[in-house]
């Protein structure tokens, strides 16, 4: 694949590739532009190649998240894979309309497989092969996220009307 | 079947929101290979400048190296002597050679 083809998938997945990357960075804007320019420069510079056109995104999607786990750890903000199963509870009080704020409380596994399937219209198996786990693994994960978003949905419904 | 209008409805809603972000333009990234033309381009400045900015170094006169004494005999018969400096000699004749001539 020659570097205009690279270019023309990546200017065509470049919105959803840099609200990936922001929720890869928790939301950051400023690492999150420095993630994806990092990711581009790694593919453009041929440390990641494209095998199946069909799927770019996937491939896209998978490079940014190592890439933000990279910078995520050279700032110490790397939580650990038991610490991801932790529940989560609310401690402060959160705005029903601060959906990032609310996403952040899932664990990291779940939350990234919930917003791949949700927001970026994913499946299951491409969520498990851009984190690179079972299908099975990631099947527990969508399923415990869902659970556990619809809680804290609720939850803050709950707290805006008790609130009111 | 899955009952997921409520999450749908949540990232339909964050969707909207994130409709109001900045997204940066697709950078003009450049790639960090190794390029021909930048060692080239400098070397071209370089003897360019080398050319232009190099003062011409001024001619020095060349010193005289060889001292021509003639002697020369005008209408009188009388003998001079003529001294000559030059860098080079035009013609040499050995100071025997008229002995070849006459005898």
């Amino acid at each position: 694949m020659n570097r205009s083809q690279l270019d023309h998938i990546l200017k065509a997945h470049h919105r959803d590739a840099y609200l990936w990357a922001r929720q890869c960075c928790s939301f950051e804007d400023e690492m999150a532009k420095d993630v994806l320019q990092q990711s581009y420069l790694k593919i453009l510079e041929g440390q990641a190649k494209l095998k199946d056109a069909s799927k770019a995104k996937t491939w896209l999607f998978s490079i940014i998240r190592y890439t933000a786990i990279d910078e995520l750890r050279k700032a110490g903000k790397v939580v650990s894979l038991m610490d991801s199963y932790d529940p989560i509870e609310i401690i402060e009080e959160v705005d029903g309309t601060n959906y990032e704020e609310i996403i952040k409380l899932l664990p990291e596994m779940q939350r990234e497989v919930i917003l791949m399937v949700f927001y970026h219209q994913m499946t299951i198996a491409q969520s498990a092969e851009i984190l690179q786990i079972g299908l099975g693994t990631a099947r527990t994960h969508y399923d415990r996220g869902k659970k556990k978003l619809k809680e804290l949905i609720t939850k803050v419904q709950i707290q805006e009307e008790y609130g009111k | 079947m899955e009952n997921n209008e409520q999450l749908e409805r949540f990232f339909d809603q964050m969707k909207k929101q994130d409709e109001q972000l900045e997204i940066p333009a697709f950078p003009e990234v450049k790639t960090r290979k190794f390029s021909f033309w930048i060692p080239t381009g400098i070397a071209a400045s370089m003897a360019f400048a080398f050319l232009f900015i190099q003062k011409p170094e001024p001619i020095e006169p060349v010193s005289p190296e060889v001292v021509i004494i003639t002697l020369q005999e005008d209408e009188n018969q009388n003998q001079h002597f003529t001294i000559e400096e030059s860098t080079f000699l035009d013609t040499w004749e050995s100071p025997t050679a008229s002995l070849l001539t006459e005898y």
